[in-house]
């Protein structure tokens, strides 16, 4: 591994703490992602994933155990991070190059720096012709792609995604994946990739870390040695597939038995 | 056509209605003023226009800062809905009392009326951005300045076009109630108030078919511009067609 980027020590999350709402919803992750690693955490529904990747975003804090970035503890957010959701959550009143340059326009880059550096993006998500596109106009995976350029646009050390391709329909998808491998390849950025789809982080991944159901916990992790391009028809893929899945599948069921004992 | 057995002065026919609407907007007869229609509509205009942006400046601002505060919130909201639901013409013997009778009177009256529906929306507008497009533009480097003129006045034009589209309704109501009671010589409420004393019901039917029609007249003007410039052209409308 290279040099270690984020590091997660026996971090836990409880929501609404010491009252009758107390939730755990993080017990104890500890985990180590190196620069320019890509890392799926994958996990059943709820078990924390998403909260993990706010925290490091620095949108939510941890209520034990330390978290560093490059070392020093995360206390907010901060354009050293890039962040994409599944929801998209583009500025619907600003064109999609508007979109794009965001980052650079409220660090005040001058006018020439941001031009060619959109035009890059631009060409870089292949969606030349909607530079002047109002975001409500195009399909959600041009969307998804807008938005990763935003995040990508001022450079940042590392990029967040939170299950961005869980609302596009299984062709885009497929596209968006490869698309996404090559832009890591090329941009060589840290990346935190939360998905559910087991396929979806075998193809992506350096390594996939699985959360247990919840209170979470780093339950296994995997790493992915398959050379890119993957495919899902080759046998090495569908070892690591099947062995994940299994894994995967006892925390499901875990989740699913907690659940109907509740209710 | 004519409808039989209806007390002609109580209900009368529209054609009069609009002979006598077109004599009221034309030159004057004996005593009557030249374009005395157009005086009326131009005062009603004057109070109703002031009192408006009046209060959608003020209002707007105090929305929003009641949006993104939650202390604020907590200690305004109950008060802005309080006052929502009081009818605005309650407030007008109140302020003839302050300010006596006038124009200015007038203008009070509907900023009364129109600025708790705008402080309402906006702060409805900020509380509905959704989290993460302020995270989003947290994470791409922007300071809380810049989120409230970047983020939160974009993510909050639909309800603000929406807030002032109700308030400039509730300042119609406002504007001829203050002028049936405070105006002394011209406005629309006041003439349609005025012309009771000569049984001129003619003069009030036409009155209120000029308020109906300037009022619908007025908001495709101010806010059929506006939304064709932002929301409708940004696709997050639900009047396209507008």
């Amino acid at each position: 591994m290279n040099s270690i980027k984020i590091s997660a020590n026996g971090l836990e999350k409880r929501y609404n703490p010491e009252t009758s709402d107390e939730v755990l919803a993080i017990e104890d992750v500890t985990l180590d992602i190196g620069e320019g690693e890509f890392v799926s955490l994958l996990g059943p529904s709820g078990c924390g994933k998403s909260t993990f990747l706010f925290m490091v975003g620095g949108f939510e804090q941890q209520t034990a155990g330390t978290l560093t970035l490059n070392g020093a503890p995360i206390t907010g957010p901060g354009s050293n991070r890039g962040i994409v959701f599944q929801e998209y959550v583009l500025f619907p009143w600003q064109i999609v190059a508007k979109n794009i340059a965001y980052g650079l326009r409220v660090s005040g880059v001058d006018k020439a720096t941001l031009d060619a550096r959109v035009a890059e993006l631009i060409s870089m998500i292949g969606l030349e012709g909607f530079e002047n596109a109002y975001p409500e106009s195009l399909s959600g995976g041009m969307k998804q792609r807008v938005a990763i350029a935003r995040a990508l646009a001022y450079d940042p050390e590392i990029l967040l995604m939170d299950e961005p391709f869980g609302a596009l329909d299984a062709q885009t998808r497929s596209r968006m994946i490869q698309d996404l491998t090559k832009i890591h390849s090329e941009t060589n950025k840290t990346t935190l990739f939360v998905t559910h789809s087991v396929e979806e982080s075998i193809l992506l991944s350096d390594r996939i870390a699985l959360f247990s159901a919840r209170p979470s916990r780093i339950k296994q992790v995997f790493d992915i040695d398959i050379p890119h391009p993957r495919s899902v028809t080759d046998a090495r893929f569908v070892a690591y597939e099947e062995k994940i899945l299994e894994s995967l599948n006892e925390e499901v069921q875990r989740t699913t038995d907690s659940s109907s004992t509740m209710t | 056509m004519r409808v039989t057995g209806v007390n002609s002065l109580l209900m009368p026919p529209p054609s009069a209605i609009l002979v006598r609407l077109v004599e009221m907007l034309g030159p004057g007869q004996g005593a009557t003023p030249d374009f005395l229609m157009l005086r009326h509509i131009g005062m009603t205009m004057v109070a109703l226009l002031a009192g408006f942006f009046l209060a959608a400046l003020v209002s707007s601002a105090i929305g929003l800062i009641m949006g993104m505060n939650r202390t604020i919130f907590a200690w305004f909201n109950p008060i802005i809905s309080m006052f929502m639901v009081i009818p605005n013409i309650a407030f007008v013997p109140v302020i003839i009392l302050w300010m006596g009778l006038g124009l200015k009177t007038v203008i009070v009256v509907v900023i009364t009326g129109s600025c708790f529906p705008i402080i309402y929306t906006a702060a409805a507008g900020v509380q509905s951005v959704p989290k993460r497009m302020i995270w989003a533009a947290q994470t791409a480097g922007a300071s809380r300045r810049q989120i409230l003129t970047t983020v939160l006045l974009g993510a909050t034009m639909p309800y603000l076009i929406a807030g002032h589209k109700l308030a400039l309704g509730r300042a119609w109501r406002a504007v001829i109630a203050g002028e049936i009671f405070a105006s002394t010589a011209y406005g629309v409420g006041f003439m349609i108030f005025d012309a009771r004393t000569f049984l001129d019901s003619k003069a009030m039917f036409a009155g209120l078919i000029v308020v109906g029609l300037t009022g619908v007249a007025l908001e495709r003007v101010l806010f059929g511009y506006i939304e064709r410039r932002t929301v409708v052209k940004w696709g997050i409308s639900t009047s396209k067609d507008l």
